[in-house]
């Protein structure tokens, strides 16, 4: 159960806690200053800054929302024996240092995507050659590359070994995730143990070990950054397993409104494996392939029939719940703006759940 | 006199850490010398050579007294007339490392193991240049180690430390071959317009990602060095990397036939890697900022040449005359040294340089007029200059009696002269 909560705060209580304005402010101010570091330094690679921002857009900044929102979770009380101007210089480094790592996280993230997309539609323009084409595509590998040593960079600045160790390993997770994704083998592919590993390492590898990150910058103990990392961790793979079923779901609840890319990509994500256990016919299908549309219409078919959704969104909320349990479990702090941060991150937990979108 | 002079040297390189203690052999006829004669003395080991005083005082004659790279002419000892070939002074070492490299790319992500060979076929083709270079360079840097400590204690650190700076050997190759992947990959995509096979995709998403793969397992590896300045200066190679590529991408006409344009790119694409990694070496060694920044100034400038050269030869090939090279940069329509220096005696070469090298006649025309030109040479001729540079640099270090240390530095001096002579 909560603590008590004091009856100053009750009318703060009562808002609609919307934790992505709580932050938004000051996300502008990162994003601008991420848009003119690209620009300016490197003018060639303004278009696949474009890219790189309507990414940001897209995905509500969603990183380094929890982000920011886990720094002020965790900040520390400071000393009270510094002078007041020593403690606002200290508050300010320490915040930027924590939107550094918000920065680093979003290039990472911007760049591996630059990187996966590129090639992904190399299939569906097979034939058309045109120079742009090529241009455009090694650009967006060069762009990645790009926000990668800008990262790489950023993290040295930080001055933090154990922070660089962690981010270094997600760059490498994201990239096994990736593969794993490319180069399954039909045992692999069916298997809900190997569909974790990859959500983990495309998906909750990024979130969970910035936050860990926030964590280590602000100073806190090793259990308390791991409560970051297991928030960060279960969140992360919420939102995959969401994201999964929406595929198939869309904006509406009922099979088939999604963009079904996944399956029709040969991608096996949670509610195939689920309805698998439950009609093993399925499995057949599976390894024929996605070619085909009659295969789409008939995997589909059976997933209705199935629990298979139903069991991916228990899944996703067992997860949710993991996360907001992560929060809870953080050592009391009556810091106002500590606990409002904290309640947003619990709203996150609520949010990546729900979503439609 | 040849003691004052060689006094002078020292007291000039300001080299502050130095704990020499010359043995009083007077072979040289002169009064025994005794510099700075501290408790610092050699590790045991090595007293052995300190037999070799004479040959040491040689050196340090040599060194007073010599221009650049003839030192070796005038060393008395025959280990030092053998034909110094700095490539296989590490070689064995080098071995070790390719196979980490080789084993830990294989065995973490089996599926890039194709990528991996490609890795490994680069590795070989370049005589790992760069790890050569920066094998070397630690030892050439090897700081005397204080006797107070155990043998034991000593070994261990000696050990310690070497594993460090393989370590920036083996992120500098990763970080190479990494940009080499990403490069290359795309540089296909229109040869092979139209083929679309699957195994074209799969292999070019996975040599992006195997580029990805080798470039986060170096910044796990820089992270372990627990040297923040390291970090830096190799996180910046890496954007100096994409940075050269991308202005040899995009160039404006301006920019393409401007002499300055193309040896800022040169530094961004080749020297940067060699001359980033050299300076950390060199701080992983603990060496002053100043010795810090010779490792600098050779890494940079042997990388200049090395690239002027490699410009060169695309034009030449094998042999001394022209059009024998693949020509491959005109075809692309990249421009280089030779073509640079040309155009400022043909300014006509200009307009053919901005109409593109599409069109094989143009290639020819372009060959035409720089056969004409003395191109070639003054190319030839910028690479030498950084050549002497890169082994002035050397030169410059501070002095280090130890033989092994000696050796590594004519084997950087001898590699200042290998860029420049050699024909692949």
């Amino acid at each position: 159960m909560r603590s008590i909560v004091w009856p100053t705060f009750l009318i703060v209580w009562q808002e609609q806690l919307d934790p992505f304005s709580l932050v938004a402010d000051e996300l502008s101010i990162l994003a601008d200053r991420l848009r003119s570091m690209v620009v300016a330094e490197v003018p060639k690679l303004a278009s696949a800054a474009e890219y790189f921002f309507k990414f940001g857009v897209e995905g509500k900044r969603f990183r380094p929302t929890v982000l920011l929102l886990m720094a002020t979770a965790l900040d520390l009380p400071i000393a009270r024996q510094t002078s007041e101007v020593a403690v606002n210089t200290l508050s300010t480094e320490l915040r930027t240092r924590q939107q550094c790592v918000a920065e680093i996280t979003e290039m990472i993230h911007v760049a591996s995507l630059l990187h996966d997309d590129v090639l992904d539609d190399a299939d569906t323009r097979r034939g058309i050659g045109s120079l742009n084409y090529v241009m455009g595509n090694k650009l967006a590998v060069l762009a990645g590359d790009f926000l990668l040593s800008r990262a790489c960079v950023a993290l040295a600045s930080l001055k933090n070994t154990e922070v660089v160790t962690l981010i270094a390993q997600v760059v490498e997770h994201l990239v096994t995730g990736e593969t794993m994704q490319m180069t399954t083998t039909s045992e692999q592919r069916c298997s809900m143990e190997y569909y974790m590993e990859k959500t983990y390492y495309k998906t909750a590898s990024l979130i969970c070990n910035s936050c860990k990150s926030i964590a280590l910058i602000a100073g806190q103990t090793a259990e308390v950054s791991n409560l970051a990392y297991e928030y960060g961790k279960n969140l992360g793979l919420a939102f995959q397993i969401i994201d999964d079923v929406l595929d198939f779901t869309g904006t509406s609840a009922s099979l088939g409104k999604g963009s079904l890319s996944d399956i029709r990509h040969g991608i096996v994500t949670a509610p195939i494996l689920f309805a698998i256990e439950e009609y093993p016919e399925l499995r057949k299908i599976v390894d024929q392939g996605f070619e085909k549309s009659s295969n789409v219409d008939r995997a589909l078919e059976i997933l209705s029939k199935s629990s298979g959704i139903q069991r991916a969104r228990e899944l996703a909320a067992k997860h949710a719940r993991l996360a907001s349990a992560a929060i809870d479990a953080l050592p009391e702090n009556e810091d106002e703006v500590v606990q409002r941060s904290r309640r947003a991150l619990v709203e996150l937990t609520h949010i990546v759940i729900t979503r439609t979108k």
